[in-house]
């Protein structure tokens, strides 16, 4: 990178560590070109793995969902082909530069830590990216409390999930091809939180979808994999083009695009603007964080190997949505319209997303909804602006929730292992073909109890302080705030906020009772993977287990950032809130009318009550229903029917989707505009049309050419009268 | 060298302002006699024709040295200035390399008539009276000479029944519309009591004719019968039979020397006798010029045979001419010798490819049959590709042609400026481009049918004019300077408006 | 490296050089034949591919030169060189440049070399008249860029025409006879009527007494009335719309770079095009501003310009063609330049500039790669293909890369000129802009599209195991394409400080009423 003119000087955090924080995205980028290059150079004449290529084939088994340990495992068995001549220096690369950051990251946040007073960020200007008139933005890196956080969410976790990676990836041939994606996405994922200005940011934002487009699509001999590639891309693009709009609301109206400027001039916009600014940068968020109605891509995006979905698919890359909202705090706090549009679209997105969670058979499946709803949450939260509560609740999402995909990884792991041995051609990812694991992998079922009981909110694990700030912070607004008294479409904002509050104790409802008919499915009752296939089920190898425990303790203790006043006895309270005040602290006072968002302790107790027993109902509601003995493997599984059946077809949505949009442009494209416009009309008619004409007259003109003398006289004759007439008659 | 002023009441200044064209005549007569004894042989063809070419040359010396000596001439049966030698000098050059064709294609054909060449001259000889001419009794005298030798040229091929023919047609429809024009003359005396164009003008500009029916009439008639010698629609319809059929040396003659010099008195007498009429006259040619040119344009597309094709393409450049016509300033004049020159070389040009790649017996002249012709005979090929451009009025690789057509519009834009005519010419330029197009495609872009017949080798004669022809094109299209700077001086002299040869107006700076 | 260019009057002699260098090629390719026989293949004519390669390269290392000796302050021509042509008719041989044309130059004189390269197997009959061809085609390009005399420029525009209407026609595809002669024919419309139109602005100055062609005259002295400046904005808009091409008259485009071989349809996309934005910058607009600023014909050209960019999108998304597919791009593409020239604003306009820039080495990158597959399967059909990635992971990885520079992708080139094209545009035009932004969703879509059905999912044909992978040849190509995608993406701000003031100028001449302040003079 060219240092060019560090315009740092005054800055505290200028000659500490942190002045290295360029180094954070340039590592796991040398990391991309390193394992590229071996990608590309090595794989030069053998292509990267086709299920085709497998001694037998997984990828086209009817209803197979199509998941990649076969492969793997394909592999592992009979060693063909064999492992990748580099595997053994990506495996080291490849997590190296995600811990090297890592510890960088911690460095730079002990320096933070240790520095009083940073109300500025702390910005770095490397060179002038596109100075075009009026336009200057430059290359510049941001570093402040936010971004702190999600630096170290993102190469902390990143770092467990590419070790995790070592082991799940093992013998696939397009290993170093692997490490190379995900190290770029973790590249660009740090631009995306560092970029000082949205437009650097819009790197990263634009980035991490290529990247998650590469990774969904790994396996790419497989349509349905390439097709969710495509999907995710296209549906993300969607999404882009509004954060485009804003920019270009943002730019034509205060003629500046960095945080920094925005945060000073935002003040100047008209209501009618912000409304506009923030509503377009939601349509953002809505499609790089899976919300309605653009919510369609991330369960397909489970074609990914299970690593990509723990880190892009549930950790990182969907949050940046929640990190883009919290980082325009500014600019939405003062559009009550827009964060109530933001709360409503997250809440409904919650519950949805639930609904469609119990009906879910694939296990992934039931985890990519459970992201969504989960990042629903998470946009109440930032959407009451609660900006601090929905940093939270991502934090603690991102333990959880990577721990439950890493751990249906070793589940799917070992099934495909297991049905690989036996050359079954089974579903290894559903549920049905699973139970009575526990006996299998002891360490995987209890660190996904721990995950699972977190996200249905039992205390004291991480999920429920954060799961619970954002309901008290909803409850707390909907009774004195800006948004309270705004009102949404003709809705009063008060009473919509308490129904919010209300959709939110559901959907924990909810949540606690697909997760937990999640967990009995997979781990209790008796094993339906067959008797042949259960000798071969095994725990996974350490370096896949290692992460898991880790990310457990996480999920555990998570909720220590941020512990509510009430509980001040278990430790420092607030800390994160307190962490986050320079960056969020002003917007979140000014959504919650002047003085702090505060509740009667009283209230509180009975919030936190209700929550807590919302959740245990759930998850006691699912033991007592859920009859584990009483389920067939798939093969023998009856479809659903009535409501059952419409929530196993997630609300038919794509269908919909399908029917009303694509199909109709690509129709209107094909016959309209290629076959009449393009071929018919402008060029058959006008164009060629013309030449015809011009040959008919000529037809015309040799046809009088007839060749005999008296025609001739007469055409001379002719001349000679209209000459002389239109001398006589002029 | 001083100029003299001639009185061409004085005998011998009347000889001397028509010296050239005596020296030709003179010398036409000899040959003649000359060929009248003795056998018919193909040397003695290519003698007389070699004779032919040096006589041309010594009157070309002639009119250069009148040219060069700028000798003016009072009010008179003929003009003396520099537009008529200009003329002089393209019919020469025309006739020069026709007849350098011819006698190639008199061997190749087998007909060994050593006359051809002469007749050639006689024509010649007509042309040049018709550019001197200023009076209408020597516009007659020049246009029959012309015409009768022509109709002989045309028909000059006794084997072939198409060449027969043709010069039937031509003869019958040539005397059909002198008729028009000799009487287009009495009206016009009738109408002003005089045939000398000077004097013409002069009257209608004292007794303001301008709206006499019996001078209209005259000039309608006068318009019919020179419509008919530059092959404007609707009197052209014999062109693509005659041009077809007649040997394809004197459809070069014809196409390009005839034309110029029809073309050059129609536009002294348009210039000199009825400026004053403008209006009147006016819009009848400007509906011919469109007429002309939408009619040889379009129809030429349809157009398979090679001749065929640029007879039409001849009949679209009359049009272009007429452009000049309409708008018959000094500008126009100038525009006209300009274009004129380019068209001259580029028709002698292709139609010397066409005889070159024509089997004995005119056979092989459809354009498929040029299918490849770049594989076989690249030079061949990428002359007649110049040609075309240059037809098709095309820069740098059309060479000339660009500034040609050029000149002819901007003298169009010249007010009075007519930007409908030069939108009209603009555009049937682009549905020249169909055709001048298509051959060219033909000749590069397709394959050589595997049972095509090699070409004949180039004679030599040919082949020098091919070449010459493109060289010329090609050189004065990027640098038309000289050339350019020569038309712009050579106008005809108004000597009704003023006794001395007038300068061009503003243009120059 | 400055000093040393002023140390041997680089300045003074360059433009005239870049002329006469690739003519004097195209002569040294038939001088060498002398006595060689008639052969042609790649056999007898191979020296021909050879002299043409050095002689671009040569031209090439020229033209950089201008790179250090611009002047980024002046908004004045540079390295001008006036000669005397045609004096009765005031038509001289005036060359300079400004920001614009160098960057259209270099373009030029950097895609040539490749497209020999790119031609350098494929074309195996009659090398030399081919690349004697591209040779003159190189000097007329760089005349259409160079040229401040209007004949000159007109003459230049014509001289393109032929070269590339012989390598449709002798080179191309099944089609390419209908190709060519649409391609000649669709071209000579709009030109014709300018040429009447730039002879009538000539009469005008020949009514005031001196005639001249030279452009910074007309600027100056310029005054029709409204209803004749907007016939005659009409016919540079017809000439020059058809190049672009703006919708609808983008009909040649498809045939045309569909029948032309590689190197022609590189060229057309990359620099040809390119002429006539560069038209509507240099001479129609503003030539003619009070036309263009009329409500009227304004709004047409934006709606022409915003549907050009979706209907492109959209008819691209459904070629069975990949290179069809990629022609109809460009017409997508196309439309971003002429929505940021329209804009006039100094954001869109230099955005525009980068776009025609990107367009160049991202299309012209495209047709490379199609034209390597090509010759290898003989199908540019995208269902001929799929899976291919496993068998020739470097061509995928190329062409992935330059898809998505081609979708604009930040920290790609294209993503540089898109932005700047449309967060420029907002500020005038921000309901057309927002029309046109849809336009990137497409983009996406069609070009994802398309690289997933050609190198993803399963192999279907057996033809395509036995795919080879790029050869070094083709390596170098990609490479020198592929370095200034992310170049440009990452580090623009030399191109763009180079095309400042050429932009600004520009927007002067358009926006402020005569005499323009800030116009570019030569004098």
């Amino acid at each position: 990178m060219l240092l060019q003119e560090v315009a740092t000087a005054a800055h505290p955090l200028s000659d500490t560590i942190a002045q290295w924080m360029w180094l954070l995205p340039v590592l796991p980028l040398a990391g991309f070109v390193i394992n590229g290059a071996l990608a590309l150079f090595s794989g030069y004449h053998r292509g990267p793995a086709d299920p085709a290529a497998a001694s037998h084939d997984h990828g086209t088994t009817p209803g197979h969902a199509h998941d990649d340990a076969a492969h793997a495992a394909a592999h592992a068995e009979h060693a063909s082909p064999p492992r990748h001549r580099f595997a053994g220096l990506v495996s080291v690369i490849g997590p190296a530069v995600l811990f090297a950051a890592f510890g960088l990251a911690v460095a730079i946040f002990g320096a933070m830590s240790s520095t009083a007073h940073l109300e500025q960020p702390f910005v770095q200007r490397y060179f002038s990216w596109m100075p075009a008139g009026e336009l200057q933005i430059d290359a510049a890196f941001q570093l402040d409390q936010l971004s702190m956080i999600m630096v170290l969410v993102i190469t902390g976790v990143g770092a467990l999930i590419h070790l995790f990676s070592v082991g799940y990836m093992r013998d696939d041939p397009g290993y170093p091809r692997f490490f190379a994606y995900l190290n770029l996405f973790v590249f660009f994922m740090l631009v995306l939180v560092l970029g000082a200005s949205y437009p650097v940011m819009f790197i990263g934002w634009e980035g991490v979808g290529l990247c998650s487009y590469l990774l969904i699509g790994f396996w790419f001999s497989d349509k349905a994999n390439a097709d969710a590639g495509k999907k995710a891309f296209i549906v993300n693009r969607i999404g882009d083009f509004g954060f485009l709009i804003a920019m270009f609301l943002l730019y034509a109206n205060i003629v500046s695009l960095d945080f920094v400027g925005i945060s000073q001039r935002a003040s100047d916009l008209a209501p009618s603007i912000v409304t506009a600014i923030c509503l377009f940068f939601f349509l953002g968020c809505a499609g790089k964080s899976a919300q309605i109605p653009l919510y369609v891509w991330l369960p397909d995006a489970m074609a990914g190997p299970t690593p990509v979905s723990a880190l892009i698919h549930a950790a990182t890359m969907v949050t940046a949505g929640v990190y883009l909202i919290a980082r325009s705090a500014v600019l939405f706090a003062l559009s009550p319209v827009a964060s109530l549009t933001v709360v409503v679209v997250g809440a409904l997105t919650a519950l949805l997303a639930a609904t469609i969670g119990l009906k879910q058979w694939d296990i992934k499946k039931v985890l990519a909804y459970s992201t969504v709803s989960q990042l629903g949450y998470m946009f109440v939260g930032v959407g009451v602006g609660a900006y601090a509560a929905g940093i939270f609740h991502l934090v603690t999402h991102a333990f959880f929730k990577a721990l439950l995909f890493l751990g249906s990884g070793s589940v799917i792991f070992a099934m495909h292992r297991a049905y690989h041995a036996t050359h079954s051609h089974a579903d290894a990812q559903d549920m049905r073909n699973m139970g009575g694991l526990r006996r299998f992998l002891p360490w995987t079922f209890a660190l996904m109890w721990i995950a699972t009981l977190a996200i249905a909110g039992i205390p004291p694990l991480s999920g429920f302080f954060s799961k619970d700030e954002i309901l008290a912070g909803v409850f707390a607004r909907a009774g004195h705030s800006e948004l309270a008294e705004a009102s949404w479409l003709g809705i009063p904002g008060g009473p919509l906020l308490y129904a919010v509050y209300g959709i939110g104790l559901f959907t924990a409802l909810l949540t606690a009772i697909y997760m937990t008919r999640m967990m009995i499915y997979t781990f209790h009752g008796p094993n339906r993977t067959g008797d042949a296939e259960q000798k071969h089920l095994g725990e996974a190898p350490w370096v896949m287990t290692l992460p898991l425990v880790v990310l457990g303790v996480l999920s555990a203790i998570g909720g220590w950032l941020n512990i509510p006043e009430l509980f001040a006895f278990l430790g420092p309270p607030q800390w994160l809130h307190h962490w986050l005040d320079p960056v969020v602290g002003a917007p979140t006072l000014r959504v919650a009318g002047g003085e702090p968002a505060h509740l009667e302790p009283r209230t509180e107790y009975a919030l936190i009550g209700a929550a807590v027993a919302i959740a245990v109902a759930g998850i006691l509601f699912a033991v007592a229903r859920l009859r584990p003995s009483r389920l067939v493997p798939k093969e023998q599984a009856v479809p659903e029917h009535g409501f059952g059946r419409v929530l196993a077809n997630k609300w038919y949505v794509d269908e919909l989707y399908d029917r009303v949009i694509v199909r109709p442009v690509v129709g209107v494209s094909r016959r309209l505009l290629w076959t009449v416009t393009d071929t018919w009309l402008i060029d058959g008619l006008i164009v060629n049309g013309s030449a015809k004409l011009m040959t008919f007259f000529g037809r015309i003109g040799s046809f009088l050419q007839t060749g005999s003398v008296s025609t001739y006289a007469w055409a001379i004759v002719l001349g000679v009268l209209v000459v002389l007439g239109a001398f006589t008659f002029r | 060298m001083n100029s003299m002023r001639f009185d061409l009441s004085r005998p011998f200044d009347l000889t001397f302002a028509l010296a050239p064209d005596l020296v030709l005549m003179a010398g036409a007569m000899i040959l003649l006699l000359a060929t009248a004894w003795g056998a018919e042989t193909p040397q003695r063809q290519r003698a007389v024709g070699r004779w032919s070419i040096v006589l041309c040359v010594l009157t070309l010396a002639g009119v250069i040295y009148m040219w060069v000596a700028g000798h003016t001439a009072a009010r008179g049966v003929v003009a003396v200035d520099a537009f008529r030698w200009a003329t002089d000098v393209l019919v020469l050059l025309g006739a020069i390399l026709a007849i350098a064709m011819s006698m190639d294609y008199l061997e190749r054909e087998r007909i060994d008539i050593a006359e051809a060449h002469v007749l050639i001259l006689f024509a010649t000889a007509g042309m040049m009276l018709l550019a001197a001419a200023r009076d209408l009794m020597i516009v007659f005298l020049g246009i029959e000479l012309m015409s009768i030798a022509v109709y002989v040229l045309a028909g000059l091929n006794r084997r072939s029944l198409r060449s027969a023919e043709a010069a039937l047609k031509y003869f019958l429809l040539g005397a059909f519309s002198t008729g028009f024009l000799l009487y287009g003359i009495a009206l016009v005396f009738g109408a002003t009591g005089s045939t000398n164009i000077a004097d013409i003008g002069a009257a209608v500009l004292e007794r303001d004719l301008a709206t006499n029916p019996m001078l209209l009439a005259g000039v309608g008639l006068l318009i019919v019968g020179l419509g008919f010698k530059v092959a404007a629609a609707p009197f052209h319809m014999w062109t693509p039979d005659v041009y077809e059929g007649a040997p394809t040396p004197m459809t070069a003659f014809m196409a390009a020397a005839v034309k110029a010099a029809a073309f050059a008195t129609f536009l002294r007498m348009w210039m000199e006798a009825f400026p004053y009429l403008n209006l009147a006259w006016h819009k009848p040619l400007w509906y011919l010029a469109v007429v002309t040119m939408v009619v040889g344009n379009v129809v030429a597309l349809m157009q398979k045979n090679v001749k065929r094709m640029l007879a039409y393409s001849s009949i679209a450049h009359a049009g272009y001419l007429l452009v000049a016509v309409v708008v018959s300033n000094f500008e126009g004049a100038s525009a006209f010798l300009f274009y004129v020159f380019a068209y001259t070389l580029a028709t002698m040009g292709a139609f010397a490819v066409v005889m070159a790649l024509a089997q004995t017996g005119e056979r092989g002249q459809q354009i498929e049959d040029y299918a490849g012709l770049w594989r076989v005979r690249p030079g061949l090929a990428i002359a007649m590709a110049v040609f075309m451009l240059a037809l098709l009025g095309f820069p740098i690789f059309g060479g000339m042609g660009f500034f040609a057509k050029w000149y002819v519009i901007q003298a169009a834009l010249r007010p009075p400026s007519q930007p409908k005519l030069a939108v009209w010419l603009v555009l049937t330029s682009v549905v020249s481009a169909g055709y001048y197009l298509y051959v060219v495609m033909v000749m590069f872009m397709k394959a050589r049918p595997a049972d095509a017949p090699a070409p004949l080798k180039v004679p030599g004669m040919t082949r020098f004019v091919i070449a010459t022809c493109a060289i010329v094109l090609l050189v004065v299209g990027i640098w038309p300077r000289p050339v350019l700077s020569v038309a712009r001086r050579s106008l005809p002299q108004l000597v009704h408006l003023t006794e001395d040869v007038p300068r061009a107006p503003t243009t120059q700076q | 490296m400055r000093d040393f260019l002023a140390g041997i009057g680089y300045g003074d002699w360059v433009l005239p050089a870049l002329l006469v260098i690739p003519i004097a090629g195209a002569i040294l390719i038939y001088v060498a034949r002398i006595g060689r026989g008639r052969g042609d293949d790649i056999a007898a004519g191979g020296s021909a591919r050879v002299i043409a390669l050095v002689t671009l390269v040569a031209e090439f290392l020229v033209s950089a030169g201008l790179w250090w000796t611009f002047d980024t302050s002046l908004s004045t021509w540079q390295n001008v060189v006036m000669k005397p042509w045609i004096p009765e008719w005031g038509a001289n041989f005036i060359v300079g440049i400004d920001g614009i044309s160098l960057m259209m130059i270099l373009l030029t004189t950097f895609i040539m070399p490749l497209a020999v390269l790119g031609s350098w197997t494929s074309v195996r009959e009659k090398l030399p008249a081919y690349y004697a061809l591209l040779l003159v085609l190189t000097t007329g390009m760089i005349g259409v860029f160079v040229a401040l005399d209007l004949l000159l420029f007109y003459v230049m525009w014509e001289v393109m025409l032929v070269p590339m209407y012989f390598i449709i026609g002798i080179w191309g595809g099944e089609r390419r006879l209908y190709a060519s002669i649409k391609f000649f024919l669709y071209t000579m419309v709009g030109s014709l009527l300018m040429l009447v139109a730039i002879l009538y602005l000539w009469i005008q100055t020949w009514q005031a007494g001196a005639p001249t062609f030279s452009y910074d005259t007309y600027l100056r002295t310029i005054d029709v009335s409204r209803t004749v400046g907007l016939l005659l904005f009409g016919a540079f808009f017809l000439a020059f719309a058809v190049k672009v091409p703006m919708f609808p008259f983008h009909t040649w485009l498809p045939d045309a770079h569909v029948e032309a071989p590689t190197a022609g349809s590189v060229i057309l996309a990359g620099i040809m095009l390119k002429m006539g934005t560069y038209g509507f910058l240099r001479f129609a607009m503003p030539l003619f501003p009070d036309a263009v600023l009329t409500p009227v014909v304004r709004t047409t050209m934006l709606a022409l310009a915003v549907i050009g960019i979706i209907y492109g999108a959209l008819v691209a998304m459904v070629q069975p063609d990949f290179k069809k597919l990629v022609a109809y791009s460009s017409v997508s593409h196309l439309g971003f330049v002429m929505l940021g020239i329209l804009a006039l604003t100094l954001e869109s306009v230099q955005g525009a500039l980068m776009v025609m820039i990107n367009h160049g080495i991202s299309t012209g990158a495209l047709f490379f790669l199609i034209g390597m597959i090509y010759e290898r399967r003989h199908s540019r059909l995208i269902d001929a293909y799929g899976g291919i990635a496993r068998v020739v992971p470097l061509f995928a990885a190329m062409l992935t890369i330059v898809s998505l520079s081609s979708i604009g992708l930040p920290s790609t080139n294209g993503f540089v000129g898109e932005f700047l094209v449309l967060v420029g545009s907002f500020r005038t035009q921000p309901i057309w802009t927002l029309i046109a932004t849809t336009g990137v969703i497409f983009a996406a879509a069609y070009l994802l599209w398309a690289i997933q059905r050609i190198l993803f999912q399963r192999v279907t044909h057996p033809d395509n195991e036995r795919l080879t992978d790029l050869n070094l040849r083709e390596g170098i190509i990609m490479a020198a394409l592929v370095i200034p995608i992310f170049w440009i993406g990452i580090y623009p701000k030399p191109i763009l400080d180079r095309m400042e003031r050429s932009a600004a100028a520009f927007l002067t001449l358009v926006t402020e009423s005569r005499p323009a302040a800030g116009a570019p003079s030569g004098e």
